[in-house]
């Protein structure tokens, strides 16, 4: 096991799974998000209409909890003249009062005609007052008894009622609770609140007394009573969702528009106790809630595919460093490959000059010499080997320094050239220095820049081809270093490989003695010396490598 | 070393003058102001020789007994359901007190020796009142109360036996008298009718004759009956009739004319008439400008007066009670720091013997001065006032609580007050001030505020507000108001009519509604009907101006922080109308703490519903008025 944990893997397939399966979430999170935005719009659709109601009915919340106990506060003192004020202030201010019948009343133990009589308690009228934003009628005085129809004094003798068994049963010693003023003193019926100015515990007292006790004939206590008529049609509708509500309207409690309009979406909510028939109906075209679906939709989704493109790219990212990782891997495994042969071949001929000389009885003079001959010179190979190995990784590192010293090219060109031309006879290496006898640099590695690309020009070249010419001549505050072959010539496509360490293009020319190191190095090293290489090559003509070094 | 020491010890030496220079103002706590009274009703036998008081006991008042020489005292009466009000001597070892039976309406009334034996309860009807009329024997054994017991709603005089008991019908009330007056030899001969509104007096020339009426009086004017002269056929009185300050005069109840003026004076109404019942006549009459005045008709009373001042140097002296001899008298002695004390005078040994004080916890030198004041309102009246400024050397621009009073025909007087100490002892500047409509100044001052509730009595209030300003006592920044009855309704109106001005407002028991107000009288008499329409408005033709003048219909105007504090048995607020008013101002958004206590009136009578009271009351200051 321990073996394939260190092994390389393959990754091809995992991103491949990883990039389908983000794929069906993404459609799977699409699908599920749409149809929640489509349950949220459904949600909203039932349940916004609170929202609606409330500001819809809020003026007459006002109206119910402000307005209406303000009577109260005049304690029963309104006259036509002040009721008028108060009126024409509703009538105003809520539109969905449509008509006001203000009875001014009058509570006494004496016998009454219109009214309401309960032992000798008696809540008489005596006037009645009908105000319309128009006009002000009066349609009953105590002047002319017995002229107020049924119909007007329904509303009346409804809390006189009320009012008159709440105070046969009173506990005076009690508190008047809210619920209770709610129940007596208000009378709500259908587009209808009727109400009565609260008396003080005193007075409900009083009252009491009246009803109860047998006394003289009783001064007439004020009270007043109101009786509002209310348009629900005429509240105003507050559409405070206009994108999932496209028609909002008041209407009778049994009405439904089911047969008529199929693809309508609708829901309803009933409107407060004074107007219980009625209900807020709330419709919109399928349409028009598919659209705000949509609407709402759009940013999720773009939002998702967002997430989605960010995973690709991550994915997109780690398979190219991996590949990238695995090609570098593969090249140094080339370069241990070609790097123990390299040092192969030195070893085997410095074992066979071993066994040669173990097994060989006498060494003749001339053997000697070459056996030792072929020795150091192995010795030598290796030993050169070592060293290229070594500065490269230094330089790699940055852990050498690069010398100042003043160079004459002339004789450091041609000290090189010879050795070559020593090496290999056949090879033809001009040398054409212009206007630039001495440099300043480090010898040691220029001379390894000239050794590689001098070897290269030697090595891609054809039999018969064996041609160079170096020239060396200033270029602004550079000196270029050209070097020029008519060698086989790189192709296009390789030109930008060659620098790469371990690169080596697969041909015939570099089956054998090469690592794949020498350019690499030279770019390591001209880099070092801040300075810069390039190509120009054709296939089957030859190549140029121009190296610019700055003059100091 | 020695310079070091000597250097040190100037540091701290300084340190220590820097410290006692700045004293701090200790707060003292709500209880030492209003805890109240221990011992209360002091009352001298007639040979001078005991006193009679009522103290707590278990809860209640009951009924003390002490010798004048000894501070030891006797335990009297031991009742645990209800307080005693009312205890008189009716002979040196004998009391008739009078105490609550069982519900508010009923009071009776039962006759003790002051060892505590020999008591005799006093037989009335069940929701009967009783009261004392002349706690003196003029034949050794009989004294006067009256009784509701014919007909609740008036009241007859009955001669009551100090020693078994009995009593016997001795005036019957025609119907309408609602005061009788008896003169030096027990007779009952004067009444009172008055339905709250007018006010006509009844006489007779003996018990023989009938009641005949001899003037009648409507709200504006007063003219009240002090006691008999000598000759049975005046009497003397306070009276307005035809001037504006009340006087004290001589009144012919044969010829119903006024038929001498005794003292008069020009810039107070007479508040009390001190009466010697041994001489028969007044020998002194005190009135309020700025400070309290007596003025004396009898120059032995002004020498006894005079001598006790010379041993209470500065101090405001009154008299409670006297023996029969008037010899000996119960008076006490107050200043505006001292809440005050009981002494006991003999006038023959000229010896002062102190026998209690009001309030023990209270150290006078703690508590602030009231100074008078006067300032000019924007119309040019003249108002007076009291000023209370916190200890310490600062001099200006302090914090200020504003308190007008209650009534609003009453007054604030100069003297101790709980309320302003405690408010002074807080830091705070208190200003009191008589707005027009304030009683003591004379009735054209007093009929000035006649519906002028919301208006120009608002506008006094306001206007001495910006002459503190002006003065520079008052930091404009820091000024709240507070007050109870018609002071808490007034505290409502400045801020509803100065938004800007008040930081914040108290309202203990505050009017919020005028029509509630008027609605609290009696509506069968149209005379009250009258009465209100002059003073307050007129809820049928004032509609528009008693709506401007009343809180609850202004919700929309006020934006200060309130405090309301509110008995469940107040008769002038309806307490459903305050509980909705306070409700509307918190959906405002409006600061409103709000104490609604079920089982109070108007002011708080139980101890720890008043201390709960003054506590929120001074943090809700504080929260507004010292806050930087």
């Amino acid at each position: 096991m321990k073996t394939r944990d260190l092994s390389y893997r393959k990754n091809f397939t995992l991103i491949v799974s990883f990039v389908t399966l983000i794929s069906v979430l993404l459609i799977v999170v699409l699908i599920i998000s749409y149809d929640l935005t489509k349950k949220v719009i459904e949600n909203e659709f039932s349940a916004s209409k609170v929202d609606v109601l409330e500001k819809t009915v809020a003026p007459y919340n006002v109206f119910f909890q402000n307005k209406i106990p303000e009577i109260s506060f005049y304690q029963g003192f309104l006259d036509s003249a002040s009721a008028k004020t108060y009126a024409n202030a509703v009538l105003k201010k809520y539109p969905f009062v449509e008509k006001i019948l203000f009875y001014d009343a009058q509570i006494s133990n004496r016998p009454v005609q219109d009214g309401l009589r309960t032992s000798n308690f008696s809540l008489g009228l005596k006037a009645l007052y009908q105000y319309s934003p128009k006009n002000v009628t009066v349609l009953f005085s105590n002047d002319k008894p017995g002229s107020l129809s049924l119909t007007n004094g329904d509303e009346f003798n409804k809390i006189g009622l009320k009012v008159a068994s709440y105070i046969s049963n009173v506990d005076t010693a009690k508190v008047l609770s809210n619920e209770q003023i709610f129940s007596i003193f208000y009378n709500i019926s259908k587009n209808k609140i009727t109400y009565m100015n609260v008396p003080r515990r005193e007075d409900i007292k009083t009252y009491k007394e009246l009803m109860f006790k047998k006394l003289p004939r009783s001064p007439y206590y004020e009270q007043d009573v109101f009786s509002f008529e209310l348009n629900p049609y005429k509240l105003a509708v507050k559409n405070t969702h206009p994108q999932i509500y496209q028609h909002i309207s008041i209407k009778p409690l049994s009405f439904d528009s089911m047969l008529e309009k199929p693809n309508l979406v609708t829901t309803e909510i009933a409107l407060p106790l004074a107007f219980s028939n009625f209900k807020l109906y709330l419709s919109s075209d399928r349409a028009f809630l598919n659209k705000e679906v949509r609407n709402r939709f759009l940013p999720i989704g773009l939002g998702i595919i967002a997430v989605y493109s960010i995973l690709l790219m991550l994915v997109f990212f780690i398979s190219r460093n991996l590949k990238i990782n695995q090609k570098l891997f593969s090249l140094q495994y080339d370069f241990i490959n070609n790097f123990t042969h390299e040092f192969k071949t030195p070893v085997a001929v410095i074992k066979i000059a071993g066994n040669n000389i173990l097994s060989a009885k006498e060494l003749t003079d001339f053997e000697r010499r070459r056996y030792g001959k072929i020795l150091d010179e192995e010795a030598d190979k290796l030993n050169d080997l070592m060293n290229k190995l070594l500065s490269f990784t230094q330089i790699e590192n940055r852990s050498i320094k690069v010398k100042s010293e003043e160079i004459d090219l002339e004789t450091f060109s041609q000290n090189i050239i010879d050795a070559f031309q020593l090496k290999y006879p056949d090879y033809d290496i001009q040398l054409d220095i212009h206007n630039v006898p001495t440099f300043q640099s480090d010898q040691v590695l220029l001379s390894s820049i000239f050794y590689n690309l001098i070897e290269n020009a030697y090595k891609y070249a054809n039999p018969g081809d064996k041609h160079l010419t170096i020239t060396i001549f200033k270029r602004k505050k550079n000196v270029v270093f050209s070097f020029k072959d008519k060698g086989i010539g790189i192709e296009a496509s390789e030109l930008d490989n060659i620098f790469k360490k371990f690169y080596r293009i697969q041909s015939r020319y570099n089956q054998q003695g090469s690592v794949g190191l020498g350019l690499a190095f030279c770019k390591e090293l001209v880099t070092f010396m801040n300075g810069s290489i390039k190509v120009k090559s054709k296939p089957g003509k030859g190549s140029v490598f121009e190296v610019t070094l700055p003059l100091r | 070393m020695d310079y070091l020491d000597k250097k040190y010890c100037f540091v701290v030496l300084l340190l220590i003058l820097g410290c006692k220079s700045k004293p701090k103002v200790e707060i003292l706590p709500v209880e030492t102001f209003f805890t109240g009274a221990q011992q209360a009703n002091y009352q001298i036998s007639p040979n001078g020789k005991s006193l009679a008081f009522l103290q707590l006991y278990q809860g209640k008042l009951n009924v003390f007994v002490r010798p004048v020489n000894d501070t030891v005292s006797t335990r009297v009466t031991a009742f645990k359901d209800a307080s005693i009000r009312i205890v008189n001597w009716v002979s040196n070892n004998r009391l008739l007190c009078v105490k609550q039976k069982d519900s508010i309406n009923s009071y009776n009334a039962f006759l003790i020796n002051s060892d505590g034996t020999g008591r005799i309860i006093v037989q009335n009807k069940a929701n009967t009142k009783v009261n004392v009329l002349d706690a003196e024997t003029h034949d050794s054994v009989n004294v006067l109360i009256t009784i509701n017991e014919r007909n609740e709603s008036f009241f007859d005089v009955y001669q009551l036996n100090i020693y078994t008991g009995e009593k016997k019908l001795f005036v019957k009330n025609p119907g309408n008298i609602v005061s009788w007056f008896a003169d030096d030899e027990g007779n009952v001969n004067l009444g009172v009718a008055g339905d709250g509104v007018d006010e006509t007096i009844y006489y007779r020339k003996n018990a023989d004759a009938p009641f005949t009426r001899v003037i009648s009086n409507n709200f504006k004017n007063t003219l009240k009956p002090i006691g008999f002269i000598k000759d049975k056929t005046h009497i003397y009185a306070l009276s307005n009739l035809n001037r504006d300050k009340l006087a004290l005069v001589k009144f012919d109840c044969v010829k119903g004319k006024e038929s001498e003026i005794i003292y008069e004076n020009p810039d107070a109404d007479i508040l009390e008439v001190l009466n010697s019942a041994l001489n028969n006549k007044p020998i002194a009459v005190t009135y309020e400008g700025d400070k309290r005045e007596t003025h004396f008709l009898d120059e032995r009373y002004k020498k006894i007066y005079t001598e006790i001042l010379n041993k209470l140097t500065n101090q405001e002296v009154e008299i409670i009670s006297k023996d029969s001899l008037e010899q000996n008298f119960v008076i006490k002695a107050y200043t505006d720091k001292n809440p005050g004390s009981y002494y006991v005078y003999n006038v023959g040994q000229r010896k002062l013997l102190e026998i209690a004080r009001v309030n023990p916890a209270i150290n006078p030198e703690n508590m602030c001065g009231m100074q008078p004041v006067n300032y000019k309102t924007r119309d040019g009246l003249s108002i007076h006032g009291y000023l209370t400024l916190p200890l310490g050397k600062k001099k200006k621009n302090f914090p200020c609580v504003v308190m007008p009073h209650q009534g609003p025909n009453q007054r604030n007087v100069w003297g101790y007050s709980p309320e302003v100490q405690f408010l002074a002892n807080r830091g705070y500047a208190v200003f009191q001030m008589n707005f027009r409509g304030s009683t003591g100044y004379g009735k054209a001052f007093e009929n000035a505020g006649f519906k002028q509730w919301g208006g120009k009595m608002q506008d006094d209030i306001f206007d001495g507000v910006q002459w503190l300003i002006s003065e520079g006592i008052a930091d404009p920044e820091k000024i709240g108001v507070f007050g109870y009855g018609f002071g808490g309704y007034s505290a409502l109106n400045q801020i509803i009519k100065h938004p800007d001005t008040y930081k914040c407002a108290a309202s203990y028991s505050g009017y919020i509604n005028l029509f509630n107000y008027i609605k609290g009288f009696p509506a069968y008499f149209k005379p009250y009907k009258l009465m209100l329409n002059e003073i307050v408005g007129n809820p049928e033709t004032d509609i528009d101006y008693l709506k401007s003048a009343s809180p609850v219909f202004q919700i929309e105007k006020i934006k200060t922080p309130l405090f309301i504090a509110q008995g469940g048995k107040d008769s002038k607020v309806n307490v459903n109308e305050t509980s909705q008013f306070v409700k509307e101002l918190r959906k405002k958004n409006v600061p409103v703490n709000y104490i609604l206590n079920e089982n109070e009136t108007q002011l708080f009578k139980n101890i720890d519903n008043k201390l709960v009271f003054y506590r929120q009351l001074g943090e809700f200051l504080d929260k507004y008025l010292k806050a930087q």
